[in-house]
């Protein structure tokens, strides 16, 4: 998975726009794929291929406003940058409401726009990283049965073994048997750092 | 019949007037076969009675003293004149006779002549004759139009009221004097002469029409439609020319003054259509403007590496003038359509003046995330129009198909689905030939089209089913459209929605 490079995906649907974003990444040594609409993009997107898009927020049929909707239903948490043109700024701000990344109005220096895609190839990367860990986190949660798991809960909530026994109704020996055993499924060195993982996996507020 | 010879006798029975001869002492001396008509006595009965029994008692006691005071002191009171009298009938009744009486040369003593003209009867014809002409002088002056009759040197013979009000003259101080110096406007003289000896010349009774300015007394000019007709003699020569004119000046103002309250309204509208779409047009600028700076920023980059890629620098350096001609291209679309042209008809190929159209109907179908179809018939008969009105009222019928999708979608995102449905967003215009040969051009779109109310008024100025809309735009429309000759129509599009169209008359090639 860390072999895939990082990839600027380009929806726009005027070609001499489309083909200029991308000889200005390429004269970056950015490596980038271009679509000429939201559909081409989506039927030939991979949630495994990290990157960031650059979005053109008016193309006929699905706009790049719907085409962030779509993406955010998909759980895809690719970074978008929009591109607007002068009369877009309602809708940049609405994109942003809609967790979009930045915005670029037209025209624009491509400075602005490469330090604008590095900071959100960056972002990608550490989603991916902070992923990468909560997956783990989740694939040893997986492994434990139903009262370890109870257990987890209950310690994590920063209760004593003693308090535990009595929530469950069993001995605090059987607790200290169950709670050696998630210590070691979970490979958590100290509560402190059980506590860590399942703030990690908690779902946002 | 004392004195008065057979000869005269004779001459008197000739005459149709009334004749009494008298002596001095008023005693009738002769009474003819008129005068025994006039007064119902017979001769016999009338000679040697004094002619006071012909007349009414005031003037009986006066004529004895008539004719002693002239007996005595040779007055004349009445021989040589003639004058109007009262008379009596034998009946008793009296009427009015024209007396004129003289001494009979080389009599004496005197013998006086009366001649009695029955003027009841010449009143009553004068009478007629006197109310006719007031008659048709009242025809003449209740007419609401100006009647000018001339001779055929275009001496003023006859003017009616109406006339001399136009004219601003003073009754009738215009007669005698020359039409054309003293009435026509000095520039349309000419016309005026030309149309005037046209109708001298013509054959028929048919009036011929022809407007010129008339100048009236105050110095202004007044716009007059004329219809004139050659008057003739018994032998069907042309005497004269009798002219009726309709003053047109306050009528011909009223027009400009709307033509150019429509003007003024097109234009506003042009500026209207041109705000709506402003944000349509700063995207479609701004794309050739990004690209633009997205290629030579690329190109400067490039240009740094060690081994620059020429060839791929080279294309986008022809990108970038590319894309400024596009640029440019652009706002020479946006001028001519702002620009208040005037109207210009020229032979044209509708398609032709559909995809010069294109650019900016597409950033309207942007605006509105829609797609706009074109469905045009290849070959097609050209049509004679105005190219930018035309382009105007396919700009405002995409905008209304666009709008009235839009309105029924509500929400953009409850438009997206229907994008994602299936359904489509779309406005096409098509161009199509009729049965006639004309070229019929639609615009039609998907969404709710008219109902019933709104299909019978949607032409109506001020009429609108848009929130912020002015209600001018399909009114404008159509006035170019029927200033084209043709009509802006409505129908019912299939499966669904609206479809406007028009058919412009096919221009006949010659060559075809």
């Amino acid at each position: 998975m860390k072999d895939l490079p990082q990839t600027v995906f380009v929806v726009d649907d005027d070609d001499a726009v489309r083909d200029s974003l991308r000889l200005l990444l390429k004269s970056a040594e950015i490596t980038c794929q271009v679509y000429a609409s939201a559909q081409e993009f989506l039927s030939a997107y991979d949630a495994a291929q990290p990157g960031c898009l650059l979005l053109d927020v008016r193309m006929p049929g699905m706009s790049g406003l719907e085409m962030q909707q779509e993406l955010n239903l998909r759980g895809a948490t690719l970074p978008v940058i929009f591109i607007t043109g002068h009369g877009d700024i309602p809708m940049a701000v609405e994109a942003m409401q809609l967790g979009a990344f930045d915005f670029l109005q037209k025209p624009f220096r491509d400075q602005e726009l490469l330090d604008r895609v590095q900071r959100a190839l960056a972002r990608d990367m550490d989603n991916r990283a902070r992923l990468r860990h909560t997956d783990r986190i989740r694939e040893r949660l997986a492994t434990l049965s139903p009262r370890e798991r109870e257990v987890l809960d209950l310690v994590t909530q920063g209760k004593a073994n003693k308090m535990v026994a009595g929530d469950l109704g069993v001995s605090q020996r059987t607790v200290e048997i169950h709670r050696a055993h998630v210590m070691q499924k979970m490979e958590a060195g100290s509560l402190a750092e059980l506590v860590r993982m399942m703030m990690a996996v908690a779902p946002r507020q | 019949m004392g004195g008065v010879s057979t000869d005269v006798l004779a001459l008197l029975e000739a005459t149709l007037d009334a004749v009494v001869i008298m002596d001095d002492r008023g005693r009738i001396a002769a009474f003819n076969r008129s005068a025994e008509e006039m007064f119902g006595y017979r001769a016999a009965d009338a000679l040697g009675r004094n002619v006071s029994m012909l007349m009414t008692s005031a003037d009986r006691v006066a004529h004895d003293d008539y004719l002693r005071r002239y007996l005595t002191s040779g007055e004349p009171r009445i021989l040589g004149k003639g004058r109007d009298v009262r008379v009596r009938h034998r009946d008793g009744s009296e009427f009015s006779v024209f007396l004129s009486v003289g001494r009979i040369p080389n009599t004496e003593p005197p013998q006086f002549v009366g001649y009695l003209h029955d003027t009841s009867l010449r009143r009553k014809a004068l009478a007629t004759l006197e109310r006719e002409r007031q008659l048709n002088r009242l025809y003449l002056d209740l007419a609401q139009v100006m009647l000018v009759a001339t001779d055929r040197a275009g001496t003023i013979q006859l003017v009616n009221q109406r006339a001399i009000r136009v004219l601003k003259l003073t009754d009738h101080d215009i007669m005698g004097r020359n039409w054309m110096d003293s009435c026509v406007a000095p520039d349309d003289r000419t016309a005026a002469r030309n149309a005037f000896r046209a109708v001298l010349m013509s054959a028929s009774d048919e009036p011929l029409t022809c407007d010129y300015h008339v100048r009236a007394s105050d110095g202004e000019d007044r716009f007059i439609t004329w219809r004139g007709v050659a008057l003739r003699d018994a032998d069907d020569v042309a005497t004269g020319v009798l002219l009726s004119g309709e003053d047109v000046t306050d009528q011909r103002r009223a027009e400009n003054e709307a033509h150019r309250a429509l003007e003024r309204m097109n234009s506003v509208s042009r500026l209207a259509t041109m705000g709506e779409m402003a944000a349509g047009i700063s995207h479609e600028l701004n794309q050739p403007l990004a690209a633009i700076a997205n290629y030579a920023q690329a190109c400067a980059r490039l240009l740094r590496l060690p081994a620059p890629d020429m060839p791929e620098i080279s294309g986008a350096l022809e990108q970038v003038s590319g894309q400024a001609l596009r640029a440019g291209e652009i706002i020479r679309r946006i001028r001519s359509l702002v620009r208040n042209e005037d109207v210009r008809r020229e032979l044209q190929d509708i398609n032709e003046l559909i995809r010069d159209v294109h650019a900016l109907l597409a950033s309207d179908a942007r605006v509105h995330d829609g797609r706009l179809e074109l469905d045009l018939t290849p070959v097609l008969p050209r049509v004679t129009v105005d190219g930018v009105q035309i382009q105007q009222v396919l700009m405002n019928l995409v905008h209304n198909a666009f709008e009235a999708q839009a309105g029924e979608m509500g929400g953009r995102h409850e438009r997206g689905r229907e994008v994602r449905n299936g359904a489509g967003f779309e406005v096409r215009i098509a161009t199509r030939p009729t049965e006639g040969g004309d070229v019929e051009v639609s615009v039609s779109d998907l969404g709710p089209g008219l109902a019933g109310d709104a299909e019978q008024r949607i032409f109506e100025p001020f009429f609108t089913t848009k929130p912020t809309g002015t209600g001018l735009g399909l009114a404008i429309s159509r006035s170019i459209i029927k200033a084209h000759d043709a009509r802006l129509g409505y129908r019912a599009n299939q499966p669904r929605g609206a479809c406007f169209y028009f058919v412009l008359p096919a221009h006949l090639e010659t060559t075809q």
